[in-house]
């Protein structure tokens, strides 16, 4: 018994996650005029940060492997 | 099921909802479904099931971190805030007293973490030496006046807290740079922040801010308002006077016509 999700379907999952969270982030931001949203922004944003991080290390791991077998 | 105990059952589980929080309900619902459909996923070995678990829990649990533990509405806050004023306005009838406040920086409070503000007698009044300062006390003689804790310093102690810098160790130019940021992004109390000086007088211009009622609520306690502003306009004072270590007015507060900009003039005093 394992985890059905390959490496790569975890990179696109963490892909679609991250592009979601920074634009949330972005259209909540209270330059838009959204100044009474109950989220703490500042930990969503932390999670959206570290969520298209973990995105961009999958990414240099696959450039990795392309490289070393080339 | 009898009646009343359906009713009782019903009043339980609505107790429950609005101690625990429709959010959180919703969040640990979505977080324990995720779980399942995860654990059935590696079962079934199934990658459709596989993604699906994966966003269920992890939305179930960015909306428990992302969700504040607790909020309190506007009105109760306007509620606690306007007696505050209410009363300086009493004090300042008492002693027949209607000239501008004066924030005084930090060297005249023996106290790290306290503020003052001075409310004179008559205009053009000298300042109290900062040795003759007796925190304790409201009413001082020579020069005449009332040293009061200014209504904003519960507010300027939270911005410290969440900038994690005390302002008397900062200057102006730190407060330029980080104020609108911190009063936008950070605390979310305002769309749009303009801090600049011009001579001895700096003016802040703030576009829609939350406190916008508090404002206009506290106008109502017109001599205290004069003397000391509103509980904002108060703490940026004590910001102010801190970082440029000179004591500050606040000269003018001005509301524009559609309520939502609120121009406020602080003046430096030069001793």
């Amino acid at each position: 018994m394992q985890l059905p999700l390959s490496f790569w379907d975890l990179s696109l999952w963490l892909a679609v996650t991250a592009i979601i969270l920074l634009v949330t982030l972005e259209l909540t931001s209270p330059h838009y005029g959204t100044t009474n949203l109950l989220i703490q922004r500042k930990r969503l944003r932390n999670v959206a940060l570290i969520i298209s991080l973990l995105f961009l290390i999958t990414v240099v791991i696959h450039v990795y492997n392309v490289i070393i077998t080339l | 099921m009898p009646r009343t105990e359906k009713a009782r059952t019903s009043r339980k589980t609505q107790a429950l909802l609005s101690r625990v929080g429709e959010t959180r309900v919703v969040s640990l619902s979505l977080l324990g479904l995720g779980i399942i459909v995860l654990v059935f996923s590696i079962i079934c070995t199934s990658s459709i099931l596989g993604f699906t678990g994966l966003g269920l829990t992890f939305w179930g649990a960015l909306l428990l971190y992302i969700t504040p533990s607790k909020h309190v509405q506007l009105e109760l806050l306007n509620a606690m805030v306007t007696p505050a004023l209410a009363n300086i306005e009493k004090i300042m009838n008492t002693f027949n007293l209607r000239e501008e406040g004066i924030y005084l920086p930090p060297k005249y409070s023996e106290n790290l973490e306290s503020s003052l503000v001075f409310i004179p007698s008559k205009d053009g009044q000298a300042l109290p030496k900062p040795e003759d300062i007796d925190e304790e006390n409201l009413y001082r003689e020579n020069p005449n006046g009332i040293l009061l804790t200014p209504p904003g310093i519960a507010l300027a102690k939270l911005f410290e807290k969440t900038l994690g810098k005390s302002f008397k160790t900062t200057d102006l130019n730190y407060v330029q740079k980080n104020l609108p940021k911190l009063l936008i992004e950070d605390m979310q109390i305002a769309e749009d922040v303009n801090l600049k000086k011009e001579n001895n007088t700096i003016t802040m211009e703030m576009m829609n801010h939350t406190f916008t009622e508090i404002c206009q609520e506290t106008r109502k306690s017109r001599k205290a308002y004069t003397a000391v502003g509103c509980p904002l306009s108060s703490a940026i004072a004590i910001v102010l006077t801190q970082a440029l270590r000179k004591p500050v007015t606040i000269e003018k507060s001005r509301l524009s016509a559609d309520a939502r900009t609120i121009e406020t003039q602080y003046r430096i005093i030069e001793e």
